[in-house]
């Protein structure tokens, strides 16, 4: 039987409850350093002063991605802030299943890199695809993304499997082709095969080959050279003079979100400088606005000048999901038969 | 009674059943690169997995790895099992306890062990090259040979544990009046041991050639990038290709596939058994 109390007792929890689910934000993100970096770097300090309760959803980005487009039809989605990375963002924004970002729903976004803009995607932090080499072994390094098709390069370009799509549209570039149209780098990457390059399975099996000698040369983002640094293997990023690929790590609102003025609020604190360092020193990332300035030493192991900056090649997102199943299949069944 | 199959067989009916029904749903609809699938009734994906010679070579290479794996572990199987089956009981606990053992490490623990034993710089290139017997490291890792090993040394316990079951309820004496009558060890097993085992035997294979026809981890880690079998090539078609129209249908195609050779398998070898 229900008697007094409990009645009284409930009818006060119930705006309660209410109150707290208006203050909560989802943020469904990856599991690891960058959930722990999100909760320390952004939620204690800059989002949970705003009297807001941000709740980490763990899970792959595929998973992320299914759950957009499986809840595109329903008024309530289950999450508030979703990352993803640039491309997977695009696609969310193509479908038109995420809101578009201004600044007068993100007032951080005004300070974002111009290279860096995007209307649906908020971005966080980002890296630049760069040539990394272990100086030991190989010497002079590579200037061009063509350089490593050169023969004393034989039988010593180590690829990471992981990253299929970035070697691909090196390839294009060297070829002739772009970031719009992978074609040209097909006959490149024959060569390159030719050339004796080796694949490996794990970003970790790379950086053991080129720990070891096996590896001279491979394409690898920055932030993880930073990363393999710190871990103790040799290995020195170079620039290509073709100009380096950014790779963003972002965020998007779904249209559905069940608390888009929290979610808003949450991507203005993801660009508040004072949470920039924290990424920088962690995971070799660099912050997207011009609002966080990093320490000097940590600059010139993960940053980009401004002649670089300005240098700066735009993926075409749009181009490599419609084309996405011809790129997979060239590489499994022509590149790494 | 029939009711008592009742609980397990919603479950079953709600956990694989119905995902079941929907996958096959999912592979009957067209891939589409922006919006994931549009719907429609139709068979082109399942067309064009069996008529593409790449997929039509990674069915070869997941059966040949499939099947070399279950004979291997039926021919070390065998007399483990009849070893454990006709053990006393007081060390037979520990010896199921030590066949069990590998069970217990998860199957992506185990490749990274066989990774540091198999590798360019592993444990048995070192001791090769420090003993002067070789120069130039033996390619052993990301070879089909280290798969099949690498998938053995997991499923080997089911065929032993399959198997001794089986062999502890033939009666011992009935090798003992073989023997009476004048049979070698070797034809009283072929004679005797052997046709009475037969379920047991079949049973093992089964279990087994499903585990191996569906392999992930060991072909993913031990074959490394080059290296395909079935369960590897769904996964890269809904994860990195997002095409899951073509995955479903390369999923169902597997599992037809490894329904088909089990029930032709066990058939062939119950029958030729029967006559006898």
């Amino acid at each position: 039987m229900i008697g007094r109390r409990a009645m009284l007792g409930a009818a006060l929890a119930a705006p309660a409850l209410a109150h707290a689910q208006a203050n909560e934000v989802i943020v469904g993100t990856w599991g690891g350093d960058y959930a722990a970096l999100l909760a320390s770097e952004i939620d204690a300090p800059i989002v949970r002063p705003l009297g807001l309760t941000p709740v980490q959803e763990l899970g792959t980005p595929a998973a992320r991605k299914t759950k957009l487009l499986a809840e595109r039809g329903s008024r309530r989605g289950s999450m508030d802030v979703v990352c993803l990375g640039d491309a997977d963002c695009h696609a969310m924004g193509e479908l038109g299943l995420v809101e578009e970002l201004t600044p007068d729903k993100v007032p951080n976004i005004a300070h974002v890199l111009p290279a860096l803009r995007s209307p649906f995607t908020l971005p966080h932090i980002y890296s630049v695809r760069v040539m990394l080499t272990n100086p030991a072994v190989i010497s002079p390094a590579p200037t061009s993304y063509a350089d490593m098709w050169a023969e004393r390069f034989r039988g010593r370009i180590g690829i990471s499997d992981l990253l299929y799509a970035s070697v691909m549209e090196v390839a294009a570039l060297v070829g002739g082709g772009g970031e719009s149209d992978y074609r040209p780098g097909f006959p490149k990457l024959r060569e390159l095969k030719a050339l004796g390059a080796r694949v490996y399975s794990a970003n970790e099996t790379l950086a053991a080959g080129l720990k070891s000698g096996e590896v001279a040369a491979t394409i690898m983002w920055l932030g993880r050279a930073y990363m393999w640094r710190r871990a103790g293997i040799p290995v020195q990023a170079h620039f290509p003079a073709e100009g380096a690929t950014p790779y963003v790590s972002a965020a998007v609102v779904p249209k559905n979100a069940r608390n888009k003025q929290a979610a808003f609020a949450y991507l203005n604190a993801m660009l508040d400088p004072r949470a920039a360092q924290g990424f920088g020193e962690r995971m070799g990332y660099l912050p997207t606005t011009t609002l966080a300035t990093l320490p000097a030493p940590l600059l010139a192991e993960i940053g980009v000048t401004a002649e670089q900056q300005a240098k700066l090649r735009r993926p075409d997102f749009g181009y490599t999901a419609r084309n996405a199943a011809e790129i997979l299949a060239f590489w499994e069944r022509e590149f790494k038969a | 009674m029939a009711a008592l199959i009742l609980p397990a067989g919603l479950l079953v009916l709600l956990l694989l059943v119905a995902p079941m029904a929907m996958l096959f749903r999912i592979s009957l609809n067209e891939y589409s690169p922006t919006q994931l699938m549009l719907e429609a009734l139709q068979p082109g994906n399942y067309l064009r997995a069996l008529a593409d010679p790449y997929y039509q070579g990674v069915m070869g290479t997941t059966m040949t790895v499939a099947l070399s794996c279950t004979v291997i572990c039926l021919i070390i199987g065998f007399p483990a099992a009849w070893w454990l089956a006709r053990m006393d009981s007081k060390q037979k606990s520990l010896a199921v306890i030590l066949t069990v053992f590998p069970l217990l490490v998860g199957n992506v623990v185990r490749s990274a062990g066989w990774m540091a034993l198999l590798g360019r710089d592993g444990a048995i290139n070192a001791t090769l090259r420090g003993l002067g017997i070789i120069n130039e490291p033996l390619q052993l890792l990301y070879t089909q040979g280290a798969v099949i090993v690498g998938i053995v040394a997991v499923v080997a316990p089911y065929m032993i544990l399959t198997l001794s079951a089986v062999i502890e309820g033939i009666p011992r004496n009935l090798e003992e009046a073989a023997a009476n009558l004048g049979a070698s060890p070797l034809v009283a097993f072929r004679r005797v041991v052997l046709p009475l085992a037969v379920p047991g035997v079949v049973a093992g294979s089964v279990l087994v050639f499903i585990l191996c026809m569906n392999a992930y981890a060991t072909p993913v880690l031990l074959g490394g990038p080059q290296f395909k079998m079935m369960a590897p090539a769904v996964y890269d078609q809904f994860v990195r290709g997002t095409n899951w129209p073509f995955g479903a249908a390369l999923a169902f195609i597997l599992l037809v596939v490894t329904l088909a050779l089990t029930v032709l398998g066990s058939a062939v070898v119950g029958r030729r058994y029967k006559a006898q």
